[in-house]
């Protein structure tokens, strides 16, 4: 009893202000990543002139398609495909927030200051979440114009059209998830490289097993692969998947979703 | 000047700078060190060669037991060697990584600096850094091209499905070209490493530049532009090695992707030589 009776006074600051601090605490470490500020340029070059290169380059060949190919033109998709680039760039800028502390061994201070983890890793979250979806949507819809005026003879769309604010704004939801996805494997790895490799190994390699490996249970099962959410920024869904760009988008939320349960519950058993 | 003076009796001997040869044999033995001690230098190729081999030879299988069921058109197109090494890229890419690692692991550790201040010849530091990786991918090219190959031939065979033999017209080519394209990616990430000095970047660098480009690229209708550029991506001049569909010729491929490892390399040397650690 004796030993806690000088406690009150530290126990009383309010949970809000305890938030406030942690939150505060990771927008520093956030913006003063220093390679944060060129992943996000370079996913943006990459959206951006990506949405001009494939906008110029298929102006042509729809153009030139037969009427069925013109049907099968999806002029929304086709101008934001530089996001599987420009995916690597976020997904990237994910991982090093966290394992960039982790190797500066900056990772002990902020346990030893803060050390409610899970609180810690949750405003990390949503300091990542604000500023890369603000970021990625902004390159979305910018990517987005840019490739429907120079796509402009060809069949293009309008952003009133239906179903393509949701698609351009579902990119930029798109891109964030893959970040968080990032930062959770971060999280569950502590290391640059193995995180990266488990990162690009189920965006970029996983797809091309499951193509290459014909059969029932690999198409069925890689349907459900994370790169089922890039459904999410498609007008036209027919073709190899059956998803729609919700269902599909939750495939990704889920793989999300259970990283950040792993994440949350091993650190706060591992040591740093 | 007094010190100087002080120099031609016993103590030039001493302190004359060590032949050439010495000093590459001091740098290389320090980079072997360095090189067998990387842990993911162990765990990498493993990973490539199980995921090569195992991967390839359950494709194989695949279309080894579903021989029977294909129409003369699949059976015409039927390509055990591609079918074989369609899982190359896997290979390639854990090799740009395990290049990346290399040279990236000494600047993320810090090693870098005591390695720059014991052999301030830089450029004799990258040479030894670079050939002795080049020798140990390539090895480690070697034992998992001829691997996948034998392994995937005999099941091709016990299927009675069609399949080659070492022996037979291009294979042997195809193969060497293989384990070329491997060790060259390996090379290109580890000079790539050197430029951008941090394990992340690197391996970033070489997921998009080896894998997604060319997939995007493919995505852009042909036109005068793309078909003079295209082709000459490293991962499409690897391709060519084994498939032959963007229509160089072998020897144009092989003296590309030299091209890209040299032109790298000649970037990486001199970046190393004007910049901090």
């Amino acid at each position: 009893m004796s030993v806690r009776a000088g406690t009150p006074a530290r126990l009383g600051i309010r949970l809000d202000s305890r938030l406030r601090a942690s939150a505060l605490s990771e927008w520093i470490k956030f913006r003063s990543l220093r390679s944060g500020p060129s992943a996000l340029a370079a996913a943006a070059l990459t959206v951006v002139v990506g949405a001009w290169l494939l906008g110029a380059g298929n102006r042509g060949s729809y153009l030139a398609a037969s009427p069925a190919g013109q049907a099968a033109f999806d002029p929304v998709f086709t101008v934001l495909q530089g996001i599987e680039l420009a995916q690597l760039f976020v997904g990237a800028f994910g991982v090093i927030t966290v394992t960039g502390e982790y190797t500066s061994g900056l990772i002990r201070g902020t346990f030893v200051a803060t050390p409610q983890r899970a609180q810690v890793l949750a405003m990390r979250a949503l300091v990542f979440t604000v500023v890369v979806w603000a970021c990625c949507t902004a390159m979305s819809f910018a990517a987005f114009f840019l490739g429907q005026s120079v796509l402009s003879p060809a069949k293009h769309a309008g952003i009133g059209d239906p179903g393509v604010l949701t698609a351009v704004f579902g990119a930029g939801l798109y891109l964030t998830f893959i970040g968080l996805l990032g930062m959770f494997i971060g999280v569950l790895v502590r290391r640059t490289p193995g995180a990266l490799a488990v990162l690009f190994g189920l965006l970029a390699v996983l797809p091309i097993v499951f193509v290459q490996i014909p059969g029932e249970i690999t198409k069925n099962v890689g349907e459900y692969l994370p790169d089922a959410g890039e459904q999410v920024y498609k007008l036209m869904h027919s073709g190899a998947y059956a998803l729609g760009p919700w269902p599909g988008f939750g495939v990704l939320a889920v793989y999300v979703a259970l990283a950040a349960v792993a994440a949350f519950a091993l650190i706060l058993r591992r040591d740093a | 000047m007094s010190a100087r003076v002080a120099v031609p009796g016993t103590g030039s001997a001493r302190h004359a700078p060590p032949a050439a040869y010495r000093r590459a044999g001091a740098a290389l033995a320090a980079e072997w060190i360095k090189l067998r001690s990387l842990r993911s230098m162990l765990l990498t190729p493993l990973l490539g060669a199980v995921m090569s081999i195992g991967v390839a030879d359950s494709a194989v299988r695949n279309n080894a037991t579903g021989w029977a069921h294909l129409d003369s058109v699949q059976k015409a197109r039927f390509d055990p060697l591609s079918v074989n090494f369609n899982f190359v890229i896997i290979g390639i890419l854990l090799f740009g990584v395990l290049g990346a690692l290399v040279a990236t692991n000494e600047y993320g550790c810090g090693l870098i600096r005591t390695t720059l201040a014991a052999t301030p010849q830089r450029g004799l530091l990258l040479a030894a850094k670079a050939i002795l990786a080049g020798v140990a991918l390539f090895m480690l090219a070697v034992v998992i091209t001829f691997t996948t190959f034998f392994t995937g031939q005999a099941i091709l065979s016990g299927a009675h499905a069609p399949h080659v033999s070492l022996g037979d017209h291009n294979v042997l080519g195809h193969l060497l070209g293989t384990v070329y394209y491997m060790t060259a990616a390996g090379l290109i990430g580890l000079f790539t490493g050197v430029l951008v000095r941090s394990a992340a970047a690197a391996i970033t660098s070489v997921f998009g530049f080896l894998l997604v480009l060319p997939l995007l690229a493919d995505k852009i209708t042909p036109d005068a532009v793309t078909r003079h550029t295209v082709p000459y991506l490293p991962a499409n001049l690897g391709d060519e090695m084994l498939h032959h569909h963007t229509g160089l010729r072998p020897g144009v491929a092989v003296a590309g992707l030299a091209a890209w490892v040299l032109v790298l390399a000649a970037a990486a040397a001199f970046s190393l030589r004007g910049r901090d650690a």
